[in-house]
């Protein structure tokens, strides 16, 4: 157990932006509203501290990241949900944990520590675009349900289909606006164990922590830096961008993303692909940029840091956040 | 389509210039230069990338598939393809590879190449490289196709050529280009070339020409070129047999045309005379023959007549004088009559004195350039109008042509409408009578030497002044004074008295 005080939500929130991998959101809003939330140090526990069958929930916001920006979430967004998970479930959640450990997202669950025990994981190890990748619906873990806000109202969706569930609560979030609250609930800190990811707080805080131009981040590879010569368009994926950097070695560096960064190649070659994570940093500002933030003659540095574990621990797992899941093709990291 | 590799050390390399300079190279464009790839070991051609051999040993790709559209795949393809080795790659549809794809391949030496045709290409590298028989005959093939369809003429026939052998055809002599199809022979390719060897081949920085002398009885010195850039010494050497081949067919069409040009001069020729004979008495045949032949006897005429001061061709003048005529942007005909041109500029509407004024210097200026092969003396008639007006028009050239045979002075050549007065002059001081009677008035002064004759025959057409006679003739005035008072003393008349004067100018005149 750690405690955790206000002044740690930039360290924090920094961390969280790198694990982003170019998405998730920026994370100023959910830094002022845990500000306002968090009146004072916070316990972070374990997952291993508390007992295994202690009923827990996870929380974050899905849809577009800029709508939160615009529509700023109310501070109980999450009452409505816990309530009809509670009803659903039966048991009254007692701790919370975050749905998605990367971006705005990975501060989230502060807005619930008020009430709920605070646990040091997540369902994703960094920011990914679907329902159906988070590690409890990859893993069909039994009785997990899920909530989302519908605008005015909740929506419960229990099913063992992962197609279902991200179809249904991607419908909710357009209902709602395009943007909204989701809770994952009938789960225990039990489960986090074999089927979350651990730790997400202390990494985040540990990167965070690190200078901010990314030298020494623990478990980062530098993939190299250059100048952004051009965006492109492919012309298969409308969602799909090309960011052709202009390598300060000469190399023709190229960042092929959707909503995160998805791979790197230089000169043809593939050098990293998700599920590791990939940042650009700005070179002069050191910000960690999102991916629409990569834009034509700005200088930037491309970092790897390595890909939660629990992806790689199956490839039914695997298959789930390799570049081919996003129906692209030929971006396999060369042995 | 690939070599056995044992053989390679023999060939020669797929130049990359000449491959473009190919006529059937399935329409291939340079993408990417990348520096230093000048030429390929051979061709290969593929479906795709996974087809190519596993090792390139510098060769060409050519892949049939276009390439993937997504960027990091054309980045990816282009660096498999360096890595097996090849120095260049052609595509079809390259034109979707993006600048990155692009400046890779620059930076990895890896020559881009669009094109719409990948087996064509392949034919043409396997061509040079290994086929010279089959380009060779391939372009011979080419020749006999263009023969086969009937030309009206020689431009014609090489304008034929050119479009089925792919290459610039030129005609051409030691002095410049006659006629080309197909594209401009630069003049240093053209200067390069031996026009004493009976085929020859050459190459400088401009551009390449294979060429080969043409065997016509009625014009020497001619040659036939097939030229183009980027060619190499392989398609220089099958272009040369190409020529060959071609050679006699552009022969027999000179001497065609020649004949042709021949029996209708002499038919123009004819006609003229018939009409000039007829006078002012219509015959409605001469008419009608005139106008199929184009010739309007409406509107305002300006005669012309070139006229040989010795004997000359006069096809070769007609020739020209029609070539020159072609250049000004009004109606003309050039007939020959006699030892000479006769031709005439029509205008519908009178032209202005200025544009009138033009028009002579025009016929000045052709008359100056035919200077330069023919020794020739041209007369311009006055401006008339109707049959009757083109009749008086061509008599005063012919009056002023016959003038201008003895005026070096006007470099000879006379337009009869400023000089009005000289015809009358003429027309009395060359009846037969007068000139014997001259000849004697002025015997005493031709017996001193020239000299004198020459000074009182200037003083005179200088109003007796002393000062405009030494400075036309380039004398001292003091000279001039004392061979003039000679020439009085010898004479023994007083230019003071007006019949005297009048009788000696009119005596110098038609001595002169």
């Amino acid at each position: 157990m750690r405690t955790l005080g206000p002044e740690r939500l930039p360290a924090l929130a920094r961390g969280f932006s790198l694990l982003g991998s170019g998405g998730g959101g920026a994370t100023t809003l959910l830094e002022l509203m845990a500000a306002e939330v968090l009146d004072g140090p916070v316990e972070l526990h374990d997952v291993d501290d508390l007992d295994p069958l202690t009923p827990c929930v996870a929380v974050g916001f899905a849809g577009s990241t800029y709508l939160l920006g615009e529509r700023v979430p109310a501070e109980d967004a999450f009452a409505p949900l816990l309530a009809a998970a509670e009803r659903w479930t039966g048991v009254a959640a007692v701790a919370v944990c975050a749905m998605e450990g990367a971006g705005l997202n990975g501060l989230t669950p502060f807005l619930l520590a008020r009430e709920h025990t605070l646990v040091d994981a997540d369902l994703m190890g960094r920011a990914l675009p679907g329902i159906d990748q988070l590690s409890l619906v990859v893993d069909a873990v039994p009785g997990v349900v899920l909530v989302a806000d519908t605008g005015g109202g909740v929506m419960v969706v229990e099913s063992a289909r992962s197609a279902d569930v991200e179809s249904l609560v991607r419908a909710s979030l357009i209902r709602a606006g395009g943007a909204g609250a989701v809770l994952v609930a009938g789960f225990t800190v039990g489960d986090l164990a074999a089927h979350g990811i651990p730790g997400t707080f202390a990494r985040a805080a540990a990167l965070g922590d690190a200078d901010a131009f990314g030298e020494g981040l623990s478990g980062a590879r530098t993939l190299g830096a250059g100048r952004v010569s051009a965006v492109d368009a492919v012309p298969d994926d409308p969602f799909v961008r090309s960011v052709e950097l202009t390598g300060d070695d000469g190399a023709l560096l190229r960042l092929v993303a959707r909503s995160e960064f998805l791979a790197v190649t230089r000169d043809g070659r593939t050098i990293a692909a998700s599920p590791d994570i990939l940042v650009a940093i700005d070179s002069v500002s050191g910000d960690v940029l999102q991916v629409d933030e990569v834009t034509l003659a700005r200088h930037v540095r491309v970092v790897a840091l390595a890909a939660p574990e629990w992806w790689k621990g199956s490839p039914e797992r695997l298959a789930h956040v390799v570049p081919a899941a996003y129906g692209l093709r030929d971006l396999e990291v060369e042995a | 389509m690939r070599a056995p590799r044992g053989k390679r050390d023999i060939m020669t390399p797929l130049d990359l210039r000449a491959l473009l300079a190919h006529p059937a190279n399935g329409r291939v464009r340079v993408l990417v230069d990348a520096p230093g790839v000048e030429a390929f070991t051979g061709v290969v051609v593929a479906a795709r990338e996974a087809l190519l051999p596993e090792r390139g040993g510098g060769d060409l790709a050519a892949l049939i598939e276009p390439p993937p559209s997504a960027p990091w795949q054309q980045d990816a393809l282009v660096r498999r393809v360096r890595d097996r080795g090849f120095r260049g790659l052609a595509l079809s549809g390259a034109d979707v590879l993006g600048a990155g794809s692009r400046g890779l391949a620059a930076r990895l030496g890896l020559t881009l190449l669009a094109v719409d045709d990948p087996m064509a290409l392949a034919r043409a590298g396997w061509e040079l490289v290994q086929g010279r028989d089959a380009l060779t005959l391939g372009y011979v093939r080419r020749v006999a196709q263009s023969i086969e369809y009937s030309a009206a003429h020689l431009a014609d026939l090489l304008r034929h050529l050119s479009a089925s052998v792919g290459h610039g055809v030129a005609l051409i002599d030691a002095e410049g280009v006659l006629l080309q199809a197909g594209g401009d022979l630069p003049e240093p390719v053209r200067a390069a070339i031996d026009f004493g060897l009976w085929q020859d081949v050459v190459s400088v920085v401009e551009g390449a020409a294979a060429s080969v002398r043409v065997d016509s009885p009625s014009r020497a010195g001619l040659r036939l070129a097939v030229f183009g850039s980027g060619l190499s010494a392989a398609q220089l050497s099958a272009l040369a047999v190409a020529a060959e081949v071609a050679m006699p067919a552009v022969a027999a069409r000179i001497l065609i045309d020649e004949v042709a040009d021949v029996s209708d001069a002499a038919v123009a020729s004819g006609l003229l005379r018939e009409f000039l004979e007829a006078r002012d008495a219509r015959d409605p045949d001469v008419e009608q023959r005139m106008s199929e032949r184009g010739w309007r006897t409406g509107g305002y005429h300006l005669a012309f007549r070139i006229a040989g001061r010795r004997r000359l061709e006069t096809l070769e003048l007609l020739r020209f004088v029609r070539r020159s005529l072609a250049a000004l942007p009004v109606d003309s005909q050039a007939v020959t009559s006699g030892r000479g041109v006769t031709g005439w500029l029509s205008f519908a509407e009178p032209p202005a004195p200025a544009r009138l004024d033009e028009h002579v210097a025009a016929v000045r200026a052709l008359h100056d350039q035919a200077r330069r092969s023919f020794d020739v003396a041209t007369g311009v008639g006055s401006l008339d109008s109707g049959a009757s007006g083109l009749l008086r028009s061509i008599d005063g050239a012919v009056d002023g042509a016959r003038i201008a045979a003895g005026r070096a002075a006007t470099g000879w050549f006379v337009r009869v409408d400023a000089l009005g007065i000289e015809q009358v002059l003429l027309s009395w001081a060359g009846s037969d009578t007068f000139v014997p009677a001259a000849e004697s008035l002025l015997a005493p002064l031709a017996s001193q030497g020239p000299e004198l004759l020459e000074t009182l025959t200037a003083y005179l057409d200088h109003e007796s002044g002393v000062s405009a006679t030494a400075t036309a003739l380039g004398l001292h005035r003091n000279t001039v004074a004392m061979r003039i008072a000679r020439a009085q003393e010898l004479l023994g008349v007083d230019l003071a008295d007006t019949d005297a004067r009048l009788a000696l100018h009119l005596a110098c005149r038609a001595l002169r």
